[in-house]
């Protein structure tokens, strides 16, 4: 998981940066417009993507913009989606990349692979396609540099992610909803390990915190107390198997899916150490 | 995942059932099951899944929104047998996860993947890309993806899913559909090709798609339902105020029953991401669609209908004044339902003059009747008070 510390300049004198700019083939040489600028909300981002729409009103879709750019028999489309926020782009970004690809230094996160790019920047959610068969490599770094200069927005992953523990870690993103498949826990971050899972729930405050914290509890009769951050349980369980979640602060977080609940207890108090 | 790929493997897995000649595909296999970690029975309903012999739970399960792998264990072990993904949901990932999810579980269970592909290499191509990310060397139905057109069902497309069953890879050949379905079902009836039909089918739809679903049936096209809860709770996540109430009332519930009331339906994918939508959704097995249903989804229609366009296409060309309605109201939506004003107002704006000028007051009555209940005069003005 790559770590930024510092926000790029291109962040602090700003870029307003029309749709018009950051769309457009010409941004790279040798590229012409093919058709129309594309336009959808979520109202009728279906008639675009049929079937697969669904995901990206998970992730707070409000609206994408496209075009599809030609050079020679070579054609590129790129499509900027706009989600509600920038955790939500990260999100959408994080869930649709190749997890045995490394994340590249773009942005927020990006990779570019020989037929597809995708990265996200503040709230936008970028996704190039290149056609026919064949390595367009240069052609997706290309646009995706420019584009990344031209878009406005965060340049920094998530900070929670940061305090996933990195030994074994094979992936981390957001879950829009139902964290561990518990809708008490609503939105939050997970973390897949060579074994087990992690994660880390925001809450508004403390208190609602601990309120959401006993409602999870309940789902776990047969929990016993831990010892870990501010209030704790652990737990075997058929689905989430050696289980254990604490609050601590305004966070609820935890480990699952362990071969036993002592296991989660030790690893859940090395992620508490690291939530601030 | 390591199993016995052969049909008589299969077979004795018990979801083949040779029951051809069976006239009623309601209630003949239900059975009670405890759920894991409690005592109160679960009772499963059964349908056959057209022509293929295929024994279907009428509660499916919809993967391409679960994040968490527990969710979809916990479905199989309390007897849910149909399993819906994608290749292109989140870019394969959604595959993997189901493949990881089912491990152990695959001669219980009925697997269909879709795929994109444009023509038969990439099509081909996909599945076995598929296959590979499912951890499963056969799906049991391979849709084609998203066709809404007859035009759209390549002869290409239909060769390679003739290969694929060929090779053993695929049970199953079907067409996944979301819109022009009036169309496009009785086609795929006719073609006689195709096992099994993925339909977007919920009860702010007409009887007009009702007959569409029954010229599938009648045509042995096994019919399984998708977007069962409308496009009115699309946008509503748990934990938002109006999902929670239509939640706490059972009208989520009540549209699955809508759905699965109809007997030519065999089976529905409804999404589902948690485990409490899990036991709620379960109860459409046990529970017939009743008075109660009927007045819980009038009420949600009446509450939609006034504003909510559903894009039937059926008052274009019945304005006297030449007004693109159906048009005009999608622009107002996207100021009013997502907040986006300017693009709203800027589609508007790219209307002919001759349109963008008319003002629905000066007609003495408006000649556009929605039969769905939309107030179009009132909705019209609105969009012309905001955007001209």
């Amino acid at each position: 998981m790559r770590i930024q510390l510092v926000l790029p300049l291109v962040l602090l004198f700003g870029s307003a940066a029309s749709a018009q700019e950051y769309l457009d083939c010409q941004l790279v040489p040798g590229w012409e417009q093919s058709g129309t600028k594309r336009e959808y909300t979520a109202d009728n981002l279906y008639e675009y993507m049929d079937g697969n729409a669904e995901s990206y009103l998970l992730y707070g879709f409000v609206r994408m913009q496209g075009i599809t750019c030609t050079s020679g028999e070579k054609k590129l489309v790129i499509d900027v989606s706009e989600m509600e926020d920038s955790d939500l782009a990260y999100g959408m970004f994080a869930s649709n990349s190749d997890p045995n690809q490394p994340i590249a230094n773009i942005a927020m996160g990006g990779q570019v692979q020989p037929r597809r790019a995708s990265f996200a920047k503040g709230k936008y959610y970028v996704e190039i396609a290149a056609s026919p068969e064949g390595d367009h490599t240069a052609a997706l770094q290309a646009f995706t540099t420019k584009m990344e200069a031209l878009l406005e927005g965060r340049n920094t992953p998530p900070e929670a992610l940061d305090w996933f523990p990195k030994d074994n870690l094979t992936s981390a993103r957001l879950v829009p909803e139902s964290v561990l498949g518990l809708r008490q826990l609503k939105r939050g971050y997970v973390a897949k390990y060579a074994q087990g899972q992690a994660f880390i729930v925001l809450e508004a405050s403390p208190e609602s915190a601990a309120e959401t914290f006993k409602k999870v509890q309940t789902r776990f009769p047969e929990a016993s107390p831990a010892k870990v951050g501010d209030e704790a349980f652990q737990a075997k369980t058929r689905y989430l198997e050696g289980i254990c979640i604490f609050r601590k602060g305004r966070y609820l977080a935890g480990y699952a899916n362990l071969p036993d609940s002592q296991e989660a207890v030790s690893r859940a108090t090395k992620l508490a150490i690291r939530i601030p | 995942m390591t199993y016995d790929t052969s049909r008589r493997g299969f077979l004795s897995a018990g979801l083949a059932l040779p029951l051809a000649g069976l006239s009623s595909k309601i209630g003949l296999f239900q059975s009670e099951i405890s759920p894991a970690g409690t005592n109160s029975p679960v009772k499963l309903d059964y349908r056959m899944l057209g022509k293929t012999g295929l024994k279907v739970t009428t509660l499916g399960f919809g993967c391409m929104i679960t994040s968490d792998p527990s969710v979809i264990r916990r479905a199989a072990d309390l007897g849910i047998n149909y399993f819906d993904t994608a290749r292109g949901y989140q870019h394969g990932n959604n595959e993997k996860m189901v493949g990881a999810a089912l491990k152990g579980k695959r001669k219980q269970i009925v697997l269909s993947t879709k795929t994109p592909g444009a023509d038969k290499e990439a099509a081909l191509k996909d599945l076995d890309t598929s296959l590979k990310e499912l951890g499963t060397d056969y799906v049991d139905i391979w849709y084609l993806h998203g066709k809404d057109s007859p035009a759209e069902v390549h002869d290409d497309l239909i060769e390679a899913q003739q290969i694929a069953k060929k090779q053993g890879k695929i049970r199953f050949a079907g067409v996944s559909t979301h819109t022009g379905q009036k169309e496009l079902l009785p086609w795929l009836a006719q073609k006689g090709v195709f096992d099994v039909v993925l339909v977007a089918y919920n009860f702010t739809m007409d009887s007009g798609m009702e007959q569409a679903v029954e010229a599938a049936a009648k045509g042995n096209l096994g019919v399984v339902g998708m977007k069962v809860m409308a496009g009115g709770f699309r946008s509503l996540k748990p934990g938002d105020p109006t999902f929670e109430k239509l939640h706490r009332e059972g009208a989520l519930l009540s549209a699955l029953k809508w759905t699965l009331k109809n007997p030519n339906v065999s089976t529905t994918i409804p999404s589902m991401t948690d485990m409490d939508q899990l036991e709620e959704n379960l109860k459409a097995m046990a529970q017939p669609f009743g008075g109660a249903d009927e007045k819980l989804l009038a009420a949600k229609l009446e509450m939609i209908s006034p504003l909510y366009c559903r894009l039937c296409g059926e008052c274009e060309g019945t304005c006297a004044k030449g007004l693109p309605i159906q048009d005009t109201l999608r622009f107002l939506t996207y100021a009013e339902g997502y907040g986006q004003f300017a693009l709203g107002r800027e589609r508007f704006q790219e209307l002919p003059v001759a349109q963008k000028t008319v003002r629905c007051g000066d007609c003495a009555e408006c000649t556009v009747k929605c039969r769905h209940g939309l107030q179009v005069f009132a909705r019209m003005s609105r969009a012309q008070e905001l955007f001209a």
